[in-house]
């Protein structure tokens, strides 16, 4: 295990705190969550901001996953499979936020996606785990903990809403419980 | 001559009120022509070419059906994917050889305004059976028709759209043909399905409407229930749109339309999603529900169809429920559009063009609409433009003439003095005067601006922040990185951003090739012009897929030009990785992008522009330099600032 349940509840606190020192609140910002994890850490962070006495923080969600293709050798890319994004993303300041950044795959569908949406002013990005080896020169803005795993092992991140249980293993495969 | 002068109907504003009520009137005759089992043979010997880039079977067979029952006959291609346009023909080139063939053109295609370019390459009258997003004005013509035969009339309805309201080209087409007739519309969309902005500023613009937002709680507590609304359980808030007669007077929230004379509804348009199993939201199916209410028992609930599950199928039997006669009139509403258009034998052809922005070559933007027919078809298609009415003077807006969407300008220059500028809103006169010389340019960025060989207005005493040596030593030093860093050199593949990128990029590329052995590929990408990779030099075109591209540009500030150009490079396949190296890192991120070999970092101010000047061969010239400047404000005097 690499975070208990309190070391991930302090990162998500550190993340949101950070994203509130970066941005004043007169700046109109919104969290969009990568399905599915990342969309319940947007919400948690949103929860803490929204505490701080800011206007509130408008969330959205991007559903990106990988898919195989079975005909080609190649692995296929993350792609857009689908958004709530329920106002404008003009002139806004977006935080990107996902459970684990590793190749950096993922990311790009998702500028894309919101690029094709309208025109935010800046968008930064915010992942509870940064595992390292990017494939792309991607960087994350604001991240909960460093994690250098090996290329064959996997980092989950198991939340309550979804797992029952709030933590961050790693692992060589799935585990039991997930 | 022939029978049929060349007249056209690209979108529902071509009709003024008066021939839509025209074309209603015949519709009601052949409506009961063919219920009589009357034939009116007024079309015979006339031919009708269907092109369907696009499948569909209601439009095409309504089309087909109206042209044999007033005798005329239809010719078809059973799909024009795999017949001409899959030889790569040219829609341009399709529509002028079909014109010989038939005397009206009848085309579906998945381009907006692709129904603009072949009216104006066609010899022979067009009618537009939807064009990508854009509009679908004989679709709406039945919608308009259907709602007239319930309600009586067509001035000042009240009507409820809902479900997909950014892709739904039968909406757009509707919305702006019912804001013609003074109505209030509800829009209720699946969340992340909303009416576009352009569509929004539009009737804003020229019909004078109003935006109003009608949270959900507001909705429930003034009249019980509002079940539209439960279509969209995710969405915060529906946006309601008033006509209002008095846009200075401060109105408050608005408050929801006391009846609803009809729910239109519609179908998300799977086949424009990115991805292809898309579910933005979950949402339940229309049904009686929704009509018990006092506000709502009278509405009529109207769907252009194929439904997939927005309408719940007990609904069908209820005498509310419009969407089979809405298919039912597609046939005597298309015979009435055929008959119109023979009546309107003498008519000339109304749409000119003459108010389009006199571009010079290389100075028009391009349409910012990714499915813009000038993107797919801009081999030969121009951009063209014209002021699009606005309601902010802030900012410059045009209106693409094809498919009629409005691209925001910050930057404009001025072609005989090559000065640009950063737009604001005193720049507007001279802009106007520019326009009636010719000599307006337009630029989506600084950046773009300086690529085509303009300089900014006015600006500070430039500094020199890295000369020719400098300039060698940072391509070394990043083509040395490169080498120690790449696994397999024959995999290696490197990618410049047109211009300066592209020169940096050939550069890299003789470096990295002395210090592996290997050459690799090298190209460049343009992120103003064309989407495909241009091989440089004595490279062959490559596949993208399993290599690793090093993607080069001179400056980063946003780091909008890498992700455009990875979005482009995404559209050739599948890199096994990209790497980005930049002679110059000047800060200001906009984006969480990081570039993985940089030549210098230097702290700048917004308003500093970075130049860099190198020149297409080896480097290492006396002249080549990286230079910094800053910007000044336009000016705000009453001088002509060319």
């Amino acid at each position: 295990m690499a975070l208990d349940a309190d070391a991930l509840a302090r990162c998500v606190k550190r993340i949101a705190y950070e994203i509130h020192e970066r941005h004043s609140a007169a700046e109109r910002l919104a969290l969009i969550g990568i399905i599915r994890r990342g969309a319940n850490l947007a919400e948690r962070i949103a929860t803490i901001l929204n505490q701080t006495g800011r206007p509130l923080v408008e969330v959205g969600t991007l559903d990106i996953s990988s898919y195989r293709d079975d005909d080609k050798s190649t692995p296929g890319d993350p792609r857009l499979l689908g958004r709530n994004i329920p106002f404008s993303l003009d002139d806004r300041n977006v935080v990107l936020v996902d459970d684990v950044l590793y190749t950096g795959r993922t990311v790009r569908a998702a500028l894309a996606a919101l690029a094709d949406l309208g025109r935010p002013r800046s968008i930064e990005l915010a992942a509870l785990v940064d595992r390292g080896r990017r494939e792309l020169p991607i960087r994350a803005d604001y991240v909960g903990k460093n994690i250098a795993a090996p290329e064959g092992q996997r980092v989950y991140v198991k939340l309550s809403e979804v797992d029952g249980v709030d933590a961050v293993v790693i692992g060589e495969t799935k585990p039991e419980a997930f | 001559m022939p029978r049929l002068a060349k007249s056209d109907l690209v979108s529902i504003e071509d009709l003024p009120l008066s021939d839509i009520e025209r074309i209603f009137e015949l519709a009601d005759s052949f409506s009961q022509a063919i219920e009589r089992g009357e034939t009116r043979r007024i079309a015979e010997g006339l031919i009708m070419a269907t092109l369907f880039y696009e499948p569909s079977t209601r439009t095409r067979l309504s089309f087909e059906s109206a042209m044999h029952r007033l005798g005329g006959t239809v010719i078809s291609s059973p799909d024009m994917h795999t017949s001409s346009a899959a030889k790569g023909e040219s829609l341009a080139d399709t529509v002028r050889v079909v014109s010989a063939y038939a005397d009206i053109i009848v085309l579906r295609h998945p381009s907006d305004g692709a129904a603009q370019v072949a009216a104006e390459y066609a010899s022979v009258s067009v009618i537009n059976a939807g064009d990508g997003s854009r509009e679908h004005p004989t679709q709406t013509l039945c919608d308009l028709y259907v709602l007239r035969r319930k309600k009586g009339h067509l001035k000042g309805l009240t009507v409820a759209i809902c479900g997909d309201l950014k892709f739904g080209r039968t909406v757009h087409s509707l919305i702006y043909a019912l804001a013609r007739f003074g109505a209030n519309i509800v829009t209720a969309p699946f969340s992340g399905m909303e009416l576009p902005d352009y569509v929004l500023d539009r009737i804003a613009a020229e019909r004078n409407y109003r935006f109003s937002t009608v949270s959900l709680e507001e909705l429930k507590s003034d009249q019980g229930s509002f079940d539209a609304l439960y279509l969209t359980p995710n969405a915060p808030h529906q946006m309601a749109l008033f006509t209002d007669a008095n846009p200075l007077q401060d109105v408050p929230a608005a408050r929801a339309p006391a009846s609803l004379d009809a729910f239109y509804l519609t179908r998300l348009q799977r086949e424009r999603l990115a991805g292809s199993n898309a579910t933005p939201c979950n949402y339940a199916p229309f049904d009686a529900r929704a009509l018990r209410s006092s506000r709502t028992h009278r509405a009529v609930v109207m769907h252009p169809l194929p439904r997939t599950d927005e309408v719940a199928y007990e609904l069908d039997s209820d005498p509310r429920a419009v969407y089979f006669e809405q298919a039912a009139a597609g046939v005597p509403v298309r015979m009435a559009l055929i008959a119109w258009l023979l009546e309107n034998r003498s008519r000339p052809a109304k749409r000119g063009n003459t108010s389009s922005i006199p571009f010079r070559g290389g100075t028009a933007p391009r349409c910012a609409n990714p499915s813009c027919i000038t993107r797919r078809e801009g081999a030969y298609l121009r951009p063209r433009f014209r002021f699009a009415p606005t309601t902010n003077r802030e900012h410059l807006a045009l209106r693409c003439d094809f498919c009629e969407r409005n691209l925001r300008v910050d930057y404009v220059g001025h072609t005989t003095s090559r000065r640009y500028y950063h737009f604001d809103e005193s720049l507007h006169g001279y802009v106007r005067q520019w326009v009636e010389d010719g000599t307006l340019a337009v630029f989506d960025s600084v950046k773009e601006a300086e690529e085509r060989g303009y300089e900014p207005y006015r600006r500070g005493p430039q500094r020199e922040i890295m000369n020719s040596e400098e300039i060698a030593a940072a391509c070394q030093a990043i083509a040395a990185q490169i080498t120690a860093d790449v696994v397999d050199p024959t995999m290696l593949a490197i990618v410049g951003v047109v211009s300066r990128g592209a020169l940096l990029a050939l550069r890299l590329r003789e470096l990295v090739g002395r210090q592996t052995g290997v050459r690799p590929p090298c190209a460049a990408i343009d992120v103003y012009g064309q989407t495909a990779l241009q091989p440089l030099d004595d490279t062959a075109s490559f596949d993208v897929d399993g290599r690793l591209i090093i993607l080069v540009d001179d400056v980063i500030n946003s780091g909008w030009t890498v992700q455009r150009a990875m979005t482009l490079l995404w559209q050739q396949g599948r890199p096994a990785g990209v790497k980005l190296a930049v002679l110059i890192d000047r800060g200001h991120r906009a984006l969480p992008i990081r570039p993985n070999y940089i030549g210098k970092s230097i702290p700048t101010s917004r308003t500093d522009r970075v130049q860099v000047r190198i020149a297409a061969d080896e480097g290492g010239k006396p002249g080549e330099r990286v230079l910094l400047y800053s910007l000044l404000e336009s000016p705000k005097t009453a001088e002509n600032p060319a």
